[in-house]
């Protein structure tokens, strides 16, 4: 498997992804007959207890869906997403986080337009008698949702007031509740992208109509799922990321769409209209509750012949959207801080979209990392959701938990601890004050300087480094061998 | 069985979405309360669309549906 890296790049597709998981051992196909309720939460489920390993499941026999297939997983482990960056399986999170860190601007955007009549998403097109309910085989992700979700879509659309600008062109994930056979609710707030689209057409009463691209090429959703530079388009950030061509096409509706993607739904903002959405178990692992949400009623499907509906399970972690979004919620704020802090060495953002981040970094003076964890709360991921901060020396792998709660018990002073009340919150934070308002938690594990008089202890240095990594796989490799 | 009371608000009126068909029978139906917009799969586990025994936490009080947040005011 020496060509994982032009493999890789050669992707096109999800069918593309799940042959390539397939051959690496990390796709599976369900094809005993299961129930959509409890049936496949409960296998998605299982299968997300494996962190490292889970493979992606495809479900070919769903009772009452027959001939219908849905995949699971797809960016449900380190192992996938380490052969999506085309690194090998056993690769770890750590070499996953500087792999993704490495990348930025290091390739040109590849884009390419393929037309409408040759794009493999339009081989089948439903223009009239919609029922979504006949397309996609859904099924409740948690017990008490409000109905069926699609947790996994990338919604495309142009900025209403500039709808010929490529680069304000949106495309983002945002969850979609089912409101009857052409119609869905869409929850977003008003600081993201779709939020804002929606205020500017309600406000200036024109028409706002989206893609909403299921079952994408995976670089996608990886680089897709996280705000960048609203001026920036998604694709050509992916495309660059991804170090492969992205091919795009034009949905009926006129919105530039991935055109190997399994399904389209083509749907208009209805002007004004809220409809009663959720409960939704979400990331922190809690439910959203009831609110009144923007509807938008289907005007088109297309899809591919025998179209693979791809969904997510989230809920309560560690689930698949821990891994499709932690190593590039990390990655950003590692950038952005060592604008101003070179000495800044890692950042682990990956537990619930970052509410709990350990950064490493090596200390320029005494108390310096509590200054750079303040720098971290003003980073625009910060803003929200760094919720808890830890921060270590630079000799402790922020990915090594055992490491950090060797930093936490040998070098914390309970002094060294920071609250800072009433702060911005993440509005499903379930532990917030009020929902948006929460405090903040830093705790400085980093050990002393000068002009601490604390001397810092006689450190036993163990053998570290890439000779110590190298010799860690091949024990493993050795041990599987001999299982083998 | 296929009932058109609605396991969330307990409201009357559901109306049919799709049925999921094997070997040409119908083996569930999906439906949808027009009052809070509870979808359910008459297959799925009692305690998820069953109004005796769901949790009463997630309940909507169909008398008023005022109290629930609009997103994205103006
Ligand atoms: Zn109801």
């Amino acid at each position: 498997m020496n060509d994982l890296p032009n493999r890789a790049r050669s992707i096109s597709s999800l069918r593309d992804f799940l042959e390539l998981l397939e051959d690496s051992g990390q796709a599976i196909t369900w094809s005993d007959p299961v129930m959509p309720e409890p049936g496949v939460r409960n296998i998605a489920v299982a299968a997300s207890r494996d962190a490292n390993g889970a493979p992606a499941i495809v479900f070919d026999n769903i009772t009452g869906y027959p001939g219908k297939r849905l995949a699971v997983g797809v960016h449900g482990s380190w192992d996938n997403i380490a052969l999506l960056l085309g690194r090998p399986k056993g690769t770890t999170i750590r070499e996953l986080f500087f792999e993704i860190a490495g990348r930025w601007g290091d390739q040109e955007a590849q884009i390419s337009y393929v037309p409408e009549a040759q794009a493999p998403v339009h081989e089948c097109r439903l223009e009239q008698d919609i029922n979504l309910y006949d397309i996609l085989p859904v099924y409740r992700i948690n017990e008490y949702d409000g109905g069926f979700y699609i947790g996994k879509a990338s919604v495309a659309s142009r900025d209403p007031l500039d709808p010929d600008n490529f680069g304000k062109q949106n495309v983002g994930i945002y969850r979609l509740q089912i409101q009857g056979p052409d119609s869905f609710t869409l929850m977003t707030i008003p600081a993201h992208d779709m939020g804002r689209q929606i205020l500017a057409a309600e406000r200036e009463k024109v028409p706002l109509k989206i893609a909403v691209m299921l079952g994408n090429h995976p670089g996608l959703a990886v680089f897709a799922a996280t705000p960048i530079g609203y001026e920036e388009s998604e694709y050509s950030y992916a495309s660059a990321m991804m170090g492969a061509p992205i091919r795009l096409t034009k949905s009926g509706n006129g919105i530039d769409i991935l055109a190997d993607s399994e399904i389209v739904i083509e749907a208009e903002l209805q002007l004004g209209e809220r409809e009663l959405e959720g409960p939704f178990g979400e990331f922190p692992g809690s439910y959203s509750g009831v609110r009144k949400a923007p509807i938008f009623k289907v005007t088109a499907v297309s899809h591919r012949r025998d179209p693979i509906f791809e969904n997510i399970y989230i809920g309560r972690g560690w689930t698949e959207h821990d891994t499709l979004i932690g190593l590039h919620t990390s990655a950003p704020i590692y950038a952005q801080l060592r604008q101003s802090f070179p000495e800044v060495t890692a950042v682990n953002a990956l537990y619930q979209h970052g509410l709990t981040g350990i950064i490493s970094v090596k200390n320029r003076m005494a108390g310096f990392a509590k200054t750079v964890a303040l720098r971290a709360l003003s980073t625009p991921h910060g803003v929200m959701y760094l919720k808890n901060l830890i921060m270590v020396d630079a000799d402790v792998d922020p990915f090594d938990l055992n490491q950090v709660m060797w930093a936490l018990s040998t070098r914390t002073r309970a002094d060294d601890v920071i609250v800072l009340p009433n702060m911005p919150a993440v509005p499903i934070d379930p532990s917030a004050v009020v929902p948006g308002k929460g405090h903040r938690l830093i705790i400085d594990a980093t050990s002393y300087l000068p002009p601490d008089p604390v001397g810092e202890a006689h450190l036993v240095t163990p053998p570290t480094g890439d000779e110590i990594d190298a010799l860690s796989k091949r024990i493993r490799e050795m041990q599987l061998g001999a299982l083998s | 069985m296929t009932t058109t009371v609605c396991g969330r608000c307990k409201s009357s009126g559901a109306v049919t979405d799709y049925q999921g068909r094997q070997d040409g029978a119908v083996v569930w139906t999906i439906l949808r309360c027009p009052t809070c917009n509870f979808s359910w799969r008459d297959s799925e586990p009692a305690r998820a669309i069953d109004p005796a025994a769901r949790s009463a936490d997630f309940a909507v009080d169909a008398g008023d549906l005022q109290r629930y947040p609009k997103i994205l005011q103006q």
